[in-house]
This record gives C-alpha cells, structure tokens and sequence, in this order.
C-alpha cells in the first residue's frame, strides 16, 4: 500500500511551504526517519524526514510552493501503481491575475501556458468566492474579449460582475467595471529597460513573510518609550560571569538583557502579551525572541522561559540557536512561542532606534550601544557607561503606564543587578 | 443599369462569354431546345445553335468527364449538372480528375472546367432534390467553389469561374432564380476569393452564403428595430475563401453568426467558425453562433421542410443569443 507524502504543518499559522529540493529521487529506497526534501516555511528552511519506508514511487512536487496537506510525493513498494493528484504549486501566488477560458488540462501544464496557468490558478483561489462572476468548477466564465480588456487594463476578471448568459463576463461588463471601479494600475512595463546597475531579487519565502509581517505590524498603533540606562553595574557582574562561563558560551550583554527583562516581564506581565484581535493573551513564561540576522534576512529564536534560565543557560541557548539560524538549519520549534522580542543593533554602534513590533507580541525592545557618557553622579560630573533603550509596544494591548513601568523595572534591574533575583 | 434577375444573369454570363470567346460552351441534360430545368440556358441554343449550347446523354458522370477532356484539350466548357443533389454521381470526375490533373501533371495540364449546379429547398423537392452539398467540395484541394447570392454576384462571379485557368464548382440556389436585382450595364467580372459585406454593423457579424444571405439581410432589420447593428457579408467564394474579411469584420463587432442552409453539422459554417475563433480569438465577445438546417434528410412535406431549415426568425435567435438577449 503506497503512503501519500503531504506537506505538514510543521507550526502554527503554517500555510504552505517552499520545497527546495529533493534529498531522494524518484526509484530510490528511502528508510523512515532519512531526510526526504528541504522545505522552506515561512520562517525557516529545513530538511523533512520521510514517515514511511519504502521506495520513492512518484515526486508530485519538485519544487515551489506547496499549500499545507497537499500530496507532494508516494513511498510505496516497488512497481506500485501511483496516481497523484494534479499538484498546483505556488497556488496563491497569481490570485490577482486573470482567469483562463481553456478547459480541462493536462495535469502539469507546460511552461510556455503560463498565463494560463496563473490564470487557473488565480480562480481556484477562496479568496475571490465572495463576489465576482460566475464561475463554473472554480474557472470564471469570460468571453476572449473580456479576458484581453481586462488583460490590457489590469483589471481582475473576479471582481467583475457578469451579465452574459450564465453570468459570463463580456466586454461591456469588464469596460464598466474599468469606468467605475478603483483606479487600476497599469500593467507592469517589460523588464528590458532594466537599467545594468539594477539587480532585481525575486522575493525569497522568508522576504515576503517579513514583508507581510511587518507591514502587519505597521497597522498597530504603537508608541515608544526611552530610557538611558548606567550599565556600570551590569557590566560588571557581565565581567563576573565570562570570567565564570568555563566550558558553556560565554555571556554577553544581549543574554544579561534576555534575563533582565524575562525577570521584569514576569513582574509586569501585561507586557508579557500577544494581541489576538479580540482577546489579549498574557502569557506566565517569558519566551524571549532575540533578533538575529541572517544572510537572506531575519529571523527571531525563541529562548523559551528565560526567567527560570540562569545567565550561562541563556547564552548556551542563545549561541546554539544562533549557530542554526546562520547555519539555516533552525526548527519551526526554535522560532515558535515567543512573547516578547529584543532586537540589538548595539554591536553596530547604533545608540537608539525604533523597533517594529512583531506581532502578535505586545512589546519589543530596541537595544543601542554602550557608551561612555558624562552624566552627574550625585550632583558632579561622572563619566558612565550608558545603554539607550527605546520600548515599542502595541497600544491595542498595552497602555503607557504599564509600559513605563516595566521599561522602569528593567533599569532597575541592569543597574543593579542583584534586584533581578 | 439593367435589371436582372438571378436567371437572367446566369444567361447573361454565359451568354457573353460565349459571344466574346468561341472556346466557351454550355453543355447538360435538356439544355437546349429545353432551356434547361431551371429555364437558365433558354433561347441560348438559337443563338449559339446546338454544338455550343449541348444536350448530353442523363449520365453526370459522362458528361463531367466530357466537359473534363474538353477543359483539358483547352475549351472553356461549362457544364450544368441539373441539382446538386446529382454531383455526387460526377464525384469520380470532379474530385479525382478534375481537381488532380493539374498538380499530377506538375502544371502541364489546365482544367479551366465550370460546374454549375442548384439546389435548395424552399419548393418541396424532397430529399433527393434539394441538399446543399457545397462543402463535400470545399473540401477538395484543386477545386475552386463560388456560392453567388445576387444577380450582380451571380454574374461577375460566372465570368470569373470560366475564365479561371482551375476547375470551379459554382452553386446557384433554386429559389434565387426568380431574385432581380439592378445590375450594372457592363459585366463587371468579380474575383474569385473576394467576400462581400452587404450590410454594415456594429454588433453581430452575420457570415451567410447563398439563400441564407437575404434571410441574414431580414433578420438584420428586424434586429435594428431593438437596437442591434447587425453587419452581414457573403464570402461569395468559399474555397479561397477570404479570411481576412471575415476575420475583419468579427474584429469590429466581437460577435459572429455563421448561417447556411445546408446542415449545421460539417457543414461550411464549421469551417468559418474555426476561422474565426482563431483570427479573431481575443476579439470574440461571444461564442460562434451557427445557423443551419436540422440534421435530417429533408422532408417532402412542406410545413416539415419549413421547420427543417433555417430561416430569418432562426438566424435573428442566434443573433440575439450572441448578444445575450433571450430574442424571439
């Protein structure tokens, strides 16, 4: 009996994945538990192992984007007869572009039908069930003239209403909809004219996740708050445990900041949050999200609970996760389940920054650099190191209060440390 | 500018052709003192007396392939077979001498031959009297076929069927005959290939050939009463047929019917339709619409006959269904 290989869900909110390629091909024995495919998912790339023996009978999906639970490949016995369903890669891709008028097709198109493609594509898509014209096994129904008008204007035949026979759409229906409707863009030029200079990168999975996510976030009302902190304390007691970390990774700033605030959101747990639209969530550990560029990007590890992890276990975990996001080897289960995020640019000697929230966390703070500064110390003038902080939060889920009494908390806490206890 | 009809206009081709070049004759079954079954050659034998205007023995067969010899030996012949319906008994000739010799011969042997033919319904001939057979014969590669619609078509066309150096079938439809029609004082030869657009329009393209193009020009005015400008244009040749007309015409109005009596089914109407669908695909506002008679032998009786092929109401239905009227 052949097992059907489906795209898993592999996180929450996962929607569909990237496959990258293929660690078998198609003939090869593949035991359960061997890596089969590299997938790359919103967050992440990783390799996938196979949850079934046997030999590798069909690959549905070489590669692309794949919606979670579709069939992607078989694993059966040898000589089995397969038959897969005709995959759809990069389903939602194309959900702006026109609908086809052709009819039933092979199961994988050739390339050259790519407008069609898009185009079938485009009206498979739930997205655009809710009005529009009629529509015949997902396919919208429009006349070869009303598929060309919109085609030229950039008009998307699904919102379109039609008043042809059977609701088909026809010229006039797509000319009406030119004169009444939004302002359309017009059709992107041809890309010659692309100047030498310019070098054009598609989107990977990961920018447009981080393009969606953050213009996500640019939607919440937010607010800052600032705070200068004296570091002289906590640099000290930094000294204190390089000094101490032996054979583990040795503590920096970033990981004393990752206890401190734990420590603080624990007490101030409204900032502890994620905003869920209609219910906030107030979280009882402090999975604490740490900024970390990669090559391609961005990604935010997740150390899960900081506020029962000591220092040294802190930056155990964080150089190993840092080691796998640069190394583009993280788990969905490494970026999962944050509630809070901080974000240091103060290795680059950045002072102060705004960070963007990353939703659905309530808060994220932005870290600067340490630097000496005067500053009166007891009514002289004092030369002491000194952090900016700048909190983000989401007003939806925090006020300014409780935000400035935690950022107030987590000053406390690096200029003297002992208060994190 | 005479009037003629669509007889007289026949005669009227033949008759000066046959006066202008002694190479030109008429031959076929009781032509002569006869006139002919549709009184087309009458009087012509007086004129041109019996070796130019010639009865033949009631054998298609035998007298395509005389007319074929004839053609071949450098004649100009033009050979009446007495309803259409009796093509198929010259089908041997026409389709695999007449329309092979030239290229069998790599172009050493002309067939300038013209067979001319009517049928059609309309007079209750029953089924063996009055089949539109036109595209059996568009379909031969090496046969030239004209379907005139008009006294001034008819005319023209004949002319230039007997003139072409290559074998012509050339329909003329029963019910046309009695159709007058002013026409110029001249003959003025038409080509062959040559469509003609009767009736300007802007919203439906009518394609019809033969009787269907005065129904197409009924149907037309009733449309415009409810506001639809219905263009109508008559390939007049059906092999070569002139594409980029047709083609031009569905550009400007997005909406094609194609209209012929013959049968829907394979009938020539498939093959504009394809025409169109594929010239004119990003035009198209609506599927191609095709008029013509019901899949059946047609019936003696009248009122079955009537009901059996199209007519105006039928293609004034297809007009409006291409511009998404529920019509009547």
């Amino acid at each position: 009996m052949a097992t059907e290989i489906k795209l898993p869900r592999l996180g929450q909110g996962m929607e569909a994945g990237t496959i990258v390629k293929w660690l078998k091909s198609e003939g090869e024995r593949v035991a359960k538990g061997e890596p089969l495919y590299e997938l790359d998912t919103d967050k992440v790339t990783q390799e996938v192992e196979a949850d079934a023996s046997g030999v590798l009978l069909k690959i549905a999906v070489a590669e692309g984007e794949v919606p979670v639970g579709q069939t992607i490949a078989v694993i059966g016995e040898q000589g089995e007869e397969v038959s897969v369903p005709s995959p759809e890669p990069e389903q939602k891709r194309a959900a702006d572009e026109e609908a086809d008028s052709s009819g039933e097709k092979p199961a994988r198109a050739p390339a050259r039908e790519d407008e069609r493609e898009r185009g079938r594509q485009a009206s498979t898509d739930g997205a655009t069930e809710l009005r529009g014209p009629s529509r015949a096994n997902g396919r919208i129904k429009a006349s070869p003239l009303a598929r060309r008008i919109a085609r030229e204007r950039g008009i998307d035949l699904a919102d379109v209403a039609g008043t042809g026979p059977d609701g088909r759409v026809v010229a006039e229906d797509v000319e009406r909809a030119a004169a009444s409707g939004p302002p359309v863009a017009a059709p992107p030029p041809p890309p010659e004219a692309v100047p030498q200079e310019v070098v054009v990168e598609q989107l990977t999975s990961m920018r447009k996740t981080i393009a969606r996510r953050l213009t996500e976030a640019w939607q919440a009302p937010v607010f800052q708050l600032g705070v200068e902190v004296d570091m002289e304390r906590a640099q000290a007691v930094r000294s204190k445990l390089v000094e101490l970390h032996g054979e583990g990774a040795k503590p920096t700033l970033s990981d004393l900041l990752t206890k401190v605030c734990a420590a603080a959101l624990m007490r101030h747990r409204a900032l502890n949050a994620l905003y869920r639209g209609d219910a906030i969530e107030l979280h009882p550990t402090a999975n604490v999200g740490i900024a970390v560029a990669i090559p391609n990007g961005l990604v935010v590890p997740v150390i899960q609970s900081a506020e029962r992890l000591s220092v040294a276990e802190i930056a155990n975990a964080r150089a190993a996760l840092v080691e796998r996001a640069r190394g583009g080897s993280l788990q969905q289960g490494d970026l999962d389940g944050g509630t809070f995020t901080i974000s240091n640019l103060g290795m680059f000697g950045i002072q102060r920054f705004v960070a963007v929230l990353n939703p659905p966390q309530a808060a994220i703070l932005a870290v600067g650099s340490v630097e000496d500064k005067v500053v009166a110390v007891s009514g002289r003038a004092a030369v002491r190191p000194r952090l900016e902080l700048t909190l983000t939060c989401d007003h939806r889920a925090v006020d300014g209060a409780a935000g400035a009494q935690f950022l107030t908390t987590v000053k406390q806490f690096l200029e003297e440390p002992g208060l994190a206890l | 500018m005479a009037e003629l009809s669509y007889r007289e206009a026949v005669r009227d081709a033949l008759t000066s052709a046959m006066r202008q070049d002694d190479d030109v004759f008429v031959m076929g079954e009781d032509i002569a003192e006869m006139g002919g079954s549709m009184g087309v050659t009458q009087g012509m034998v007086d004129e041109f007396g019996p070796e130019r205007v010639r009865n033949t023995p009631i054998s298609e067969m035998a007298l395509a392939g005389a007319a074929i010899g004839a053609a071949i030996q450098g004649m100009r012949p033009v050979a009446e077979i007495m309803y259409e319906d009796f093509l198929t008994l010259a089908t041997e000739q026409i389709v695999n001498q007449a329309a092979k010799h030239r290229y069998m011969s790599g172009g050493q042997v002309t067939v300038p031959v013209t067979f001319r033919t009517q049928g059609g319904s309309g007079w209750s001939p029953g089924a063996q009297h009055a089949q539109q057979l036109e595209a059996w014969f568009v379909h031969i590669p090496g046969l030239k076929v004209v379907f005139a619609s008009t006294p001034t078509d008819v005319r023209g066309l004949l002319w230039s069927a007997i003139y072409d150096d290559n074998p012509v079938v050339f329909f003329e439809h029963r019910t046309l005959y009695g159709v007058k029609e002013e026409v110029p004082e001249e003959l003025e030869p038409i080509p062959i290939g040559k469509a003609r657009v009767h009736r300007e329009g802007e919203d439906v393209t009518v394609i019809a050939t033969g009787r269907l193009v005065h129904e197409a020009l009924a149907a037309a005015e009733q449309a415009a009463e409810s506001g639809v400008s219905v263009e109508v244009v008559d390939p007049r040749t059906l092999q070569p047929l002139d594409e980029d007309a047709l083609i031009a015409s569905v550009k400007k109005t997005n909406r094609c019917v194609v209209a012929h009596e013959a049968v829907t089914r394979m009938g020539f109407g498939a093959e504009v339709a394809a025409v169109i669908q594929y010239g004119a695909f990003d035009w198209l506002d609506a599927p191609v619409e095709r008029v013509g008679a019901k899949f059946t032998p047609l019936p003696f009786a009248p009122i079955m006959e009537e009901w059996c092929v199209p007519h105006a109401n039928d293609v004034l239905a297809a007009i409006n269904r291409t511009v998404g009227r529920n019509g009547n």
